[in-house]
């Protein structure tokens, strides 16, 4: 079977900017993959060239080994997708939105009926399934888009920033979907420049930066190639400029700098086992450690260092 | 040519425009509008003393000078922000990842604009032809040729202000250009091509002229001044043209335009 997601030398050109170079990607069925970069990295050009609301440059993207240019109707038969915060028609109700929705898609009545219920249940607006969106706020329209992307039980589902505009509640509910999407085996492709959600609800994920693909991998591939992992280590007392440079002597420890307070930030090079050994040098050193806590995550670490090496 | 699933598509896309016109109260706002103009001109004879025309030809003539008008509000109010307002609104995030071709929702929305104007303009030729029958006891062929050329003009306008839809970023840009292509430009280039000795047949205001001419007796301009009188095969070969045009150009245009916004 054709993989869900297929990219090859896929690029947009504004002019003389160009938005996204020469993309290859390939995302296998059931994988639940982030779509990473800061804004204006070409994350959102990706996806409305998948979802057939722009057009290439150059290059090729098939959903399900259907090319999204040439047979858009069949390409996306299989896809949700929630782009952006979509606007809907201010004088239809979220029944009526997701009607009209599933009626294009051919869904049957008695399909529609329970799956409009059921998927207003999914993102808490059964209370709101008759008002009229025009009274919604940003929240409840992104509730709504992740509903309408659920409606035909895609078996792929494209999402740009879906937990955009909710409130910390609402992003941690899109983000329960998601993860109940992805045991249901379906494939997940979500744009984000929030890491600590790939990094939960993820299995792989890739780095965009200036329309260039700089990362690809598993999350775990990826934490494994952070040249560093960040830590805070808090003291009793102030470190003095000698107790530092010790630290910064250790092995495994690439840098150590004073955040004042007692606290000092530590950059290592290597995984559990120079933490391990850090920390033990520390308490066995006589210093008064009160709590060594990771600064983000590998994933982050990774992040900032790849777009500060593309900001050069 | 559309296959049966692009049609079934249109249709569902033509019932939501619909239920935008009836939401939005542009529907009801039409409906007013016509019982004002109704009410003005089966009110203001008797309240001044004057009576109706006898024949059932000049009675329908006073409403088909206001159909042209009518056909351009319709225009306005059911095409003009057609197509680009999925772009401006941004509703087209929602739209266009469906499985639904550009070609199809643009067909559906061609459906409601002219389905929603006619409806309009056979409301209003229905009460005049009431009316006139009321009053003058009779009928003619003559009303219904009319109420046919108002048809194919408000068609003609339709089709425009899709075409201007397609290309223009804004609802109110689309709307304002419609609204005064129609009542001011389409006039002016008119007038002036006569003035240059060009008969303007191909200019829409002028072609529809024929929509009040059918009714009026023949020869009834100022004498020894030259009249433009328009041709009905030829004003009707117009307003298709415009139309057909109008609608193919929306329709590629809308097809390649990108949801940038």
């Amino acid at each position: 079977m054709a993989e869900p997601i297929a990219v090859k030398g896929l690029g947009k050109d504004y002019g003389t900017f160009t938005a996204l170079g020469a993309l290859d990607l390939s995302i296998p069925a059931g994988t639940c993959f982030g779509y990473l970069g800061p804004n204006g990295a070409g994350k959102s050009t990706t996806i409305k060239i998948l979802t057939n609301l722009i057009r290439p440059t150059r290059g090729q993207a098939t959903l399900f080994g259907v090319d999204v240019q040439r047979e858009p109707t069949k390409a996306l038969r299989k896809v949700g997708t929630v782009i952006e915060t979509p606007e809907f028609y201010g004088y239809l109700s979220p029944l009526e939105v997701l009607a009209y929705a599933g009626k294009l898609r051919g869904m049957s009545k008695t399909a529609l009926a329970a799956r409009s219920e059921s998927v207003l249940k999914t993102v808490k607006l059964t209370g709101w399934a008759d008002k009229r969106v025009e009274t919604f706020s940003k929240g409840m329209k992104q509730r709504l888009a992740v509903g309408q992307a659920l409606l035909h039980e895609p078996d792929l589902l494209i999402l740009d920033e879906p937990t955009s505009g909710l409130d910390p509640r609402g992003m941690a509910e899109v983000r329960d979907i998601v993860k109940s999407l992805k045991r249901e085996g379906r494939t997940i492709f979500m744009s984000s420049h929030l890491l600590g959600e790939v990094t939960e609800v993820c299995d792989a994920a890739a780095l965009i930066d200036h329309g260039k693909l700089l990362l690809q991998g598993t999350l775990d591939e990826l934490a494994k190639r952070a040249d560093a992992t960040a830590f805070q280590a808090a003291f009793l007392a102030p470190l003095n400029a000698d107790e530092l440079a010790w630290i910064t002597g250790l092995p495994g420890v690439k840098s150590a700098a004073d955040s004042g307070n007692g606290v000092i930030e530590i950059r290592l090079a290597g995984g559990p086992e120079v933490q391990a050994s850090v920390i033990s040098s520390i308490v066995r050193s006589g210093l008064q450690l009160t709590a060594f806590r990771p600064v983000g995550t590998a994933l982050e670490q990774l992040y900032l260092e790849q777009i500060q090496e593309t900001s050069k | 040519m559309m296959a049966g699933e692009d049609l079934r598509q249109a249709v569902i896309v033509a019932a939501y425009e619909v239920r935008k016109y009836l939401r939005s109260r542009r529907l009801l706002g039409m409906l007013i509008l016509l019982a004002l103009i109704i009410g003005l001109i089966l009110g203001l004879p008797p309240a001044l003393g004057s009576s109706y025309p006898s024949t059932p030809n000049a009675f329908v003539g006073t409403f088909a000078g206001f159909a042209s008008l009518l056909a351009v509000l319709c225009g306005v109010l059911f095409a003009a922000d057609a197509l680009c307002s999925e772009h401006e609104k941004r509703t087209g995030y929602f739209l266009f990842p469906n499985p639904v071709r550009r070609e199809t929702i643009v067909v559906g929305k061609l459906m409601a604009s002219l389905a929603a104007s006619w409806t309009i303009l056979l409301l209003y030729y229905g009460v005049a032809s009431v009316a006139a029958l009321a009053v003058t006891q009779s009928l003619s062929v003559d009303v219904g040729l009319s109420a046919a050329y108002a048809l194919a003009y408000v068609s003609c306008v339709v089709g425009v202000a899709f075409l201007l839809s397609s290309v223009l970023k804004g609802t109110i840009a689309a709307t304002v250009l419609t609204f005064f292509l129609f009542t001011l430009i389409f006039t002016i280039v008119g007038a002036l091509l006569f003035v240059g000795k060009v008969d303007p047949w191909f200019i829409p205001t002028d072609a529809a002229g024929i929509i009040s001419n059918i009714l009026s007796a023949p020869g009834q301009g100022p004498p020894g001044l030259r009249a433009f009188v328009p041709d009905p095969g030829i004003s009707l070969a117009v307003f298709a043209g415009y139309f057909v045009i109008g609608s193919i150009v929306a329709t590629v245009m809308f097809r390649r335009r990108e949801l940038k916004t």
